[in-house]
Order: C-alpha cells, then sequence, then structure tokens
C-alpha cells in the first residue's frame, strides 16, 4: 500500500468512526419527533408536541435549576481552589510537591459510581443531611482534580520573569499576583470553569448517591428511560444538551468581550 | 527553617488536598472499615468481622469481577485499535481537520453518559428502533438485535471510552519526530517496521495513560450494562450498587468496592509513580 492511500485509508475510517459517534445522539434527535407512546420509527406522524410537553412541564424547571446551582456552584469552587493548586503543581519547587501531584491524579483514575457510594457512607455516618450541597461537594472532589490540571498547563508556560521584574519595581506579593500571575492564567482559569460547569451539568454517577431529596436531570433522565419511556424524555435530553450548548456560545462570547475589554484598558495604561 | 518557596507551596497546596483528604481519602477509609462490620448493619460501632469476604468468596462474587474484567480488557483493546488510525490520520493531516475531528469527538464527552447510551439503546431497539425500524421501512427485513446482551454493553463501553484511548495516544503520536520517519522510509523500513520501531516507542506513554485510564474506568462502569446489556451480564459495580440500594447490605457491598478499589489502585500506583508529570503537562 502506498502512503497517500494509507493516509486516504485513516482519513475514510475518522469519518466512518465519527458518523458512528453521533448515531446515538441523532437517534436521541429522531425519536424526540413523535408522539406515540412507544417508539416505532418510522414515525407515523413527525411533531414537535413532546417539545411542547417538556417546556410546559415544571418539573423540569426545577430540575434545569437543581443541575444550574450544582454545576454553577461547583465551577466557582473549582476555580477558587484550583488557582493555588496549580501553583503550588507547577510554579514551586518544594518538597513533596511529587506525592501532591500524584495524589490529586487519583481521583481521575477512579470509577465515579464507587466514589459516589463512598461519599454516601461517609455522609450518613456522620449524619449530614443529604442534598444538592453534598453533591456539590462530591462533585469537586472529582472535578477540582481535573480543573487543577488544566490551569497547571498554562502555569507552567508562566513568564517568571514577568513576576520577579514586578517585585524588584517593589510589587507586593499580592500585587504581584493580581496584575501579573492571575491575567496569565487567565485563560486556563476560563477553560477549566467551563470544563467543570459540563462535567458537573451532565453528571450522573456521583449525583445518583448524593443530592439526597433534590433531583438532577440526567437523574430524572435516567430513572424516566429506565421505567416510563414517552417521547417527552429524549425531548428534555435534546433540550439539555441545546441549554450546555448555549452555555458554552454564551461563555465563549464573554470571553472574548473580556481579552478585548482587557487589550483596550491595558493599552491606555500603556499611554 | 523552611525556605520561603518551601512554605508557599506548601500553603497553597493545602485547599485541594484537604478537599482530596476529607473528600476522597476519608471516604475511602470508611467504605474499608464498613466492610469489616457484620452484615446488614449500619454504623460503624460493632466489632470488625471478615465475615463479608467469605460470604463474598461463597456466594461467587467472582463472576461480576470477572465480567468487569472482561469487559475493561475488551474494552481497552479495542479502543486501542480503533484509536491508532484515527491518531495517527489527526497527527498527520492538516491543521483544520486535526482541529475540527477533535472537537466533533470531544463534545460528545459533555453530554450526560446516560444520555447518550440512551441514544443507543434507541437505536439499537429491536422492530421499532431507529436501526431496525429504518431497515424493515427501507428494505423490508426484519432484523435481529444485540440490545440486552454482553455484545451491547461492550459497544456502550467502545462508545463512551474511546475519547479516552485517543486524545493520549495523539498526545503521544504527536512527538514522533516526522524526519525519523522519512529516514527510516528512505532506508527501506517497511509500514509495520516504522511503527515498531519508531511510533510505538515514542507513542507508549500516552498508549499507557490512555489504556490505563480506559481500563480502570470501564472497570468500574455500570451505565453501559444498565441500558444496554441488561441483565445479561453485571458487572461489579452493578453488584455493588445492588448490595447498597436494593439488599441494604452496606457492609457487603463495601467489601466488594474495596476489593475493587484494591485491583484499581495495583494498576493505577505503579504507573502513576514511575510518571513524569512535570514534563507530561508542560508543553
Amino acid at each position: 500500500m502506498r502512503p497517500e492511500q494509507a493516509e486516504r485509508g485513516r482519513k475514510i475510517w475518522t469519518v466512518v468512526v465519527l458518523v458512528l459517534l453521533y448515531l446515538p445522539i441523532v437517534s436521541i434527535i429522531l425519536a424526540s419527533l413523535a408522539n406515540t407512546r412507544y417508539l416505532r420509527f418510522p414515525h407515523s406522524s413527525w411533531t414537535l408536541e413532546p417539545y411542547r410537553q417538556a417546556l410546559g412541564l415544571d418539573q423540569t424547571y426545577d430540575l434545569q435549576m437543581t443541575s444550574l446551582k450544582i454545576a454553577v456552584s461547583v465551577a466557582l469552587f473549582s476555580v477558587i481552589i484550583a488557582v493555588p493548586g496549580a501553583l503550588a503543581f507547577a510554579r514551586y519547587d518544594w518538597t513533596g510537591r511529587k506525592l501532591y501531584q500524584r495524589l490529586l491524579l487519583l481521583p481521575v483514575f477512579f470509577p465515579q459510581s464507587v466514589l459516589g457510594l463512598a461519599a454516601l457512607v461517609t455522609l450518613s455516618a456522620l449524619g449530614v443531611n443529604l442534598s444538592w450541597k453534598t453533591a456539590v461537594f462530591t462533585h469537586a472532589v472529582w472535578i477540582v482534580p481535573i480543573v487543577t490540571l488544566i490551569v497547571s498547563i498554562r502555569v507552567y508556560g508562566l513568564d517568571r520573569a514577568q513576576e520577579e521584574a514586578a517585585f524588584d519595581l517593589g510589587a507586593s506579593r499580592l500585587q504581584a499576583f493580581f496584575r501579573i500571575t492571575l491575567p496569565q492564567i487567565l485563560p486556563g482559569l476560563s477553560s477549566g470553569a467551563l470544563f467543570a460547569f459540563l462535567l458537573s451539568w451532565s453528571n450522573m454517577p456521583l449525583s445518583a448517591y448524593t443530592t439526597g431529596v433534590d433531583t438532577t436531570l440526567p437523574e430524572w433522565l435516567y430513572s424516566r428511560m429506565a421505567t416510563n419511556y414517552a417521547p417527552m424524555v429524549p425531548a428534555v435530553s435534546v433540550l439539555s444538551i441545546i441549554a450546555s450548548i448555549i452555555f458554552v456560545l454564551v461563555w465563549q462570547a464573554g470571553r472574548v468581550a473580556v481579552t478585548r475589554m482587557a487589550a483596550k484598558i491595558a493599552g491606555r495604561d500603556l499611554d | 527553617m523552611m525556605t520561603r518557596e518551601q512554605r508557599t507551596g506548601l500553603a497553597l497546596m493545602l485547599p485541594p488536598a484537604l478537599l482530596l483528604v476529607a473528600g476522597f481519602l476519608l471516604p475511602l477509609l470508611f467504605v474499608v472499615y464498613t466492610s469489616f462490620m457484620p452484615p446488614r448493619t449500619f454504623g460503624l460501632a460493632s466489632p470488625p468481622t471478615l465475615e463479608n469476604y467469605v460470604t463474598a468468596v461463597r456466594e461467587s462474587y467472582w463472576r461480576p469481577f470477572a465480567w468487569s474484567i472482561f469487559f475493561a480488557t475488551a474494552t481497552t483493546i479495542a479502543t486501542g485499535l480503533i484509536s491508532w488510525p484515527i491518531a495517527k490520520a489527526l497527527v498527520r493531516s492538516s491543521r483544520r481537520f486535526a482541529v475540527t475531528v477533535s472537537v466533533l469527538i470531544a463534545v460528545p464527552v459533555f453530554i450526560a453518559e446516560s444520555v447518550r447510551l440512551f441514544g443507543a439503546h434507541l437505536f439499537l431497539m429491536p422492530r421499532g428502533g431507529i436501526l431496525a425500524g429504518t431497515i424493515q421501512y427501507l428494505l423490508g427485513l426484519n432484523i435481529g438485535s444485540v440490545l440486552f446482551t454482553p455484545v451491547a454493553t461492550l459497544l456502550g463501553l467502545f462508545y463512551i471510552y474511546l475519547p479516552f484511548a485517543l486524545f493520549p495516544m495523539v498526545l503521544g503520536l504527536s512527538l514522533v519526530p516526522r524526519d525519523q520517519l522519512e529516514a527510516a522510509q528512505d532506508l527501506g523500513a517497511s509500514p509495520w517496521q516504522q511503527v515498531r520501531y519508531i511510533e510505538l516507542p515514542v507513542a507508549s506513554p500516552g498508549i499507557i495513560i490512555g489504556s490505563l485510564l480506559v481500563f480502570v474506568l470501564a472497570l468500574g462502569a455500570t451505565t453501559e450494562a444498565h441500558i444496554l446489556g441488561g441483565q445479561s451480564a453485571v458487572p461489579v459495580v452493578h453488584a455493588i450498587e445492588q448490595r447498597f440500594n436494593y439488599a441494604q447490605d452496606w457492609p457487603l457491598g463495601s467489601a466488594l468496592a474495596t476489593v475493587l478499589c484494591v485491583i484499581t489502585a495495583a494498576l493505577v500506583f505503579p504507573l502513576i509513580s514511575r510518571l513524569n508529570i512535570d514534563r507530561l503537562f508542560s508543553r
């Protein structure tokens, strides 16, 4: 086989796998466009009725709010903890850093359901009432390490000379952090927050054991899929996917706007 | 006396380290301790016993472990083989192709696993399912379905964990020097020799990390079996969940979870301790 042929073969393979990867998502969308009790594809009549039902249901609003509360809290909390975490991970040279770096990787290499169950065992042994707040904590145990790794990649690329120059010019440590270090790692924080939000928004295994009286969107979808199917269930799934797409777009737009504004302010400083 | 750098590092690591001690290590200790409590008790006050581990062996709980190890092994091999040509295509093609494909593969990772697997369920359903219905409509053929068999569980696992094998592999392969491959070609190395003596050794850290990630996550996976495999093959986390939810036997569930943690740790620790983390993340 000639190299060009091999190259073409690999590209075709890539496209085939991509198509296969999207079949389930396409299937959900197709299934949401009928109003029959059971899925009988191709539908005898195509309709957007399930979406009207889904949007009219007060419960889906509550579910979205619970998921949103958890995801926003997790994103905020993760970013706040990941900033010092990433500096300790990548910026400073201290004894024990190697051990710390490894400890931080462990939750990523760990089955989430077991983590959720372990949290359940512990929280109930300590007599803590389960609610969306305990879910925030458990999500954070898994998500903070991931955000810390994302921010660390940025911290490794820090230009240390700038920080040192600031010190030489008499900046305090806090000033140097807020004027020099933080702006440089800001893109990492932005992606970290976005990752944290999306991972929490779509999480099921951790929520399943730790939300107690509250129910998140993925939890509700999961139980309805298993026991009480209706075309509204895929419709709610599609809406939740659309919600996260909108969130990503808004976030990216905001990021561009903030970068422009920061550039303008920086330009004025120089003048 | 500690240096300034030392003190700063220690202070900065405290927030995440405390979170992990309180939210990860402590809960695992609770699980291990619960596994030594008498069967079907709640609370941690009773004298420790090994009874749950005896029960686990006697009631042939090795079966779910065997299924999970089989699922994880098959998933690691399959996702590795599926990823290899894709990773090579991504590394060698134009930037635009690489970015587009990477984004398209990464996006579904942020859609709930259960939702995506439910989509796979709807696709594979017999008769009125998306696949079977379409074939029935177009060709008039009535095809069977793999739904509720271990094959469906496997397909779900391949689907969910492919990105975790692919992206580390791409990172590994991107380290292969282009001119080294060309030199090998000029000197008459066969495609297989190029893979064996250049690409595999250079890309191996990425491949090993990806494989380990896939293996460990697939070992602890349960949603795929729930939604696609039905009761045809019960993986270990499903068995653990049943002990916790339906049987209300937390000690036995904890014993099974402890065994799973030991297996996971035995795989993860040797690799993580050898990893050069600074080199891995600084680029």
